[in-house]
């Protein structure tokens, strides 16, 4: 299994795509993080604690990168046909989508950090310009748990990929989902929009909402890994299994 | 036991009989030519030698075992596919890297492998730039990497110059000679003729000539007598 992840490492490393969208992610976070901070200006019925928390919750925005990255981690074995050699070098195919699941990870949690720092350095300075308080206690676990929603995105991509083989079709599913159709959800129905999937990673980072409470940190961490968990199922009992030609 | 054992092997593909009760052996220290019109199933038949494609009924096995049970498969079994299958934006060596990371393998046979191929001095390219011939020569470089003692290859001579031709029937000739088994699907009779001990034919699916080949027999005139 050591093997396959090294592997599955040494491929994202490879390609170029990774390190490109790993250094869009945390300039993209850094430039989110200004809107919450000019938004401060404005009367809010939101605690200025909260309203500060959220500039670095922004490091969560870094979430479609590692979505993307999963998904073509996947797809793109099917895409270039080079899922034949993988299942010829390791016939379980469960293990080639864990050893994925594992890699993405580790490249996700990298790029989660990276971003976490860049919306810290960018976040602290803009609140600075601007004399408004720069921390709050809770700010650490914010930039925790926003890593940890942006890393779990990425498992959400390789999930996904699996049960929807081709690439184009499961990126524009992961997108129009979690860009559009869950987004909307969840501002509209705050009651259902917490058992989404963008519902519980922000619960993970943290985020504060206007209306409707989402679910505890941990609540939310669980929820988005049973999201994570069934799309494997599925791929398992669907996809997976279907005949290489 | 044999090297690769197919017995009673089918595979529907709706309401297609793509491969229709097909059995065959193929021995240890020889090399069998695997036949066929185009769309006859030969495809099929080695993919579900390989585990990649699940037969509707039968099964196959090499050394007496399914593919997916296997110990480290491709120590054991060597496959050529498809020329295209290959990421674009790998290198060469990054590809068999790969492969071999992911099967446990020493990175030493990666540069054995680009050196027996004479991939070397393109090993750093990516492989989307490169020729058929050059992937072709990638795949039995990969096929190659475990040092298997069983080959699979479909068309492996495929955009493959002249010198390629000639270096891979030598290298077959060679393996089989040292006790491999190589079962090989190909257009190319006179060429296989050359090196074949035995030839499974197929048509439609199902198996229509299996015949020891001796250096009297004409190839062409059996295969188009087989495939009427």
């Amino acid at each position: 299994m050591n093997g396959l992840i090294r592997a599955e490492l040494l491929k994202a490393r490879a390609g170029r795509t990774t390190w490109v969208l790993a250094a869009i992610a945390p300039l993209t976070c850094a430039l989110w993080a200004v809107l919450p901070v000019f938004l401060l200006d404005l009367e809010s019925a939101m605690p200025m604690e909260h309203r500060v928390e959220n500039v670095y919750n922004m490091a969560q925005q870094a979430y479609v990168f590692t979505l993307v990255l999963g998904v073509l981690a996947m797809t793109g074995e099917y895409r270039h046909q080079t899922i034949t050699w993988a299942f010829l070098v390791t016939p379980s195919r469960s293990r080639v989508v864990a050893a994925k699941l594992v890699a993405s990870g580790l490249v996700g949690l990298a790029i989660a950090v990276v971003s976490a720092l860049a919306t810290l350095a960018a976040g602290a300075a803009l609140l600075a310009l601007r004399g408004h308080p720069m921390m709050t206690p809770q700010v650490p676990l914010v930039l925790l748990g926003a890593v940890a929603s942006t890393t779990l995105y990425g498992l959400f991509g390789v999930a996904l990929g699996a049960l929807i083989r081709k690439q184009v079709v499961a990126l524009v599913v992961a997108l129009l989902w979690f860009m559009y159709g869950d987004y909307f959800l969840s501002s509209l129905l705050p009651d259902v929009g917490r058992w989404l999937p963008t519902g519980a990673a922000r619960a993970v980072g943290g985020m504060h909402l206007e209306s409707g409470a989402l679910l505890p940190a941990w609540g939310g961490g669980l929820l988005f890994a049973a999201y994570v968990t069934t799309l494997v199922l599925a791929a398992r009992l669907f996809t997976l299994r279907r005949d290489i030609t | 036991m044999s090297a690769i054992t197919a017995s009673h092997l089918s595979k529907d593909y709706g309401d297609v009989r793509a491969v229709d009760d097909l059995s065959f052996t193929v021995e240890s220290g020889t090399i069998t030519a695997f036949l066929g019109p185009n769309g006859a199933g030969k495809t099929t038949t080695l993919r579900m030698i390989l585990g990649l494609v699940t037969p509707t009924e039968g099964a196959a096995a090499i050394d007496g075992r399914a593919y997916t049970e296997l110990e480290k498969p491709i120590t054991k079994v060597g496959a050529v596919l498809e020329a295209t299958a290959f990421h674009p934006a790998l290198t060469a060596r990054t590809h068999l890297r790969v492969l071999a990371t992911a099967a446990g393998l020493g990175h030493a046979r990666v540069g054995h492998v680009l050196d027996l191929v004479d991939l070397a001095d393109a090993a750093d390219r990516k492989v989307g730039h490169y020729s058929l011939g050059m992937r072709q020569r990638l795949a039995l470089a990969t096929a190659l990497l475990g040092d298997p003692g069983v080959l699979i290859l479909d068309e492996p001579a495929n955009g493959l110059d002249p010198a390629g031709i000639h270096w891979l029937r030598g290298f077959l000739r060679a393996y089989a000679h040292e006790g491999g088994a190589v079962l090989v699907s190909t257009h190319v009779l006179t060429e296989i003729q050359q090196i074949a001990d035995q030839v499974v034919i197929i048509a439609r699916g199902a198996l229509v000539r299996q015949a020891t080949l001796t250096s009297g027999t004409n190839l062409e005139d059996l295969y188009l007598e087989a495939t009427r």
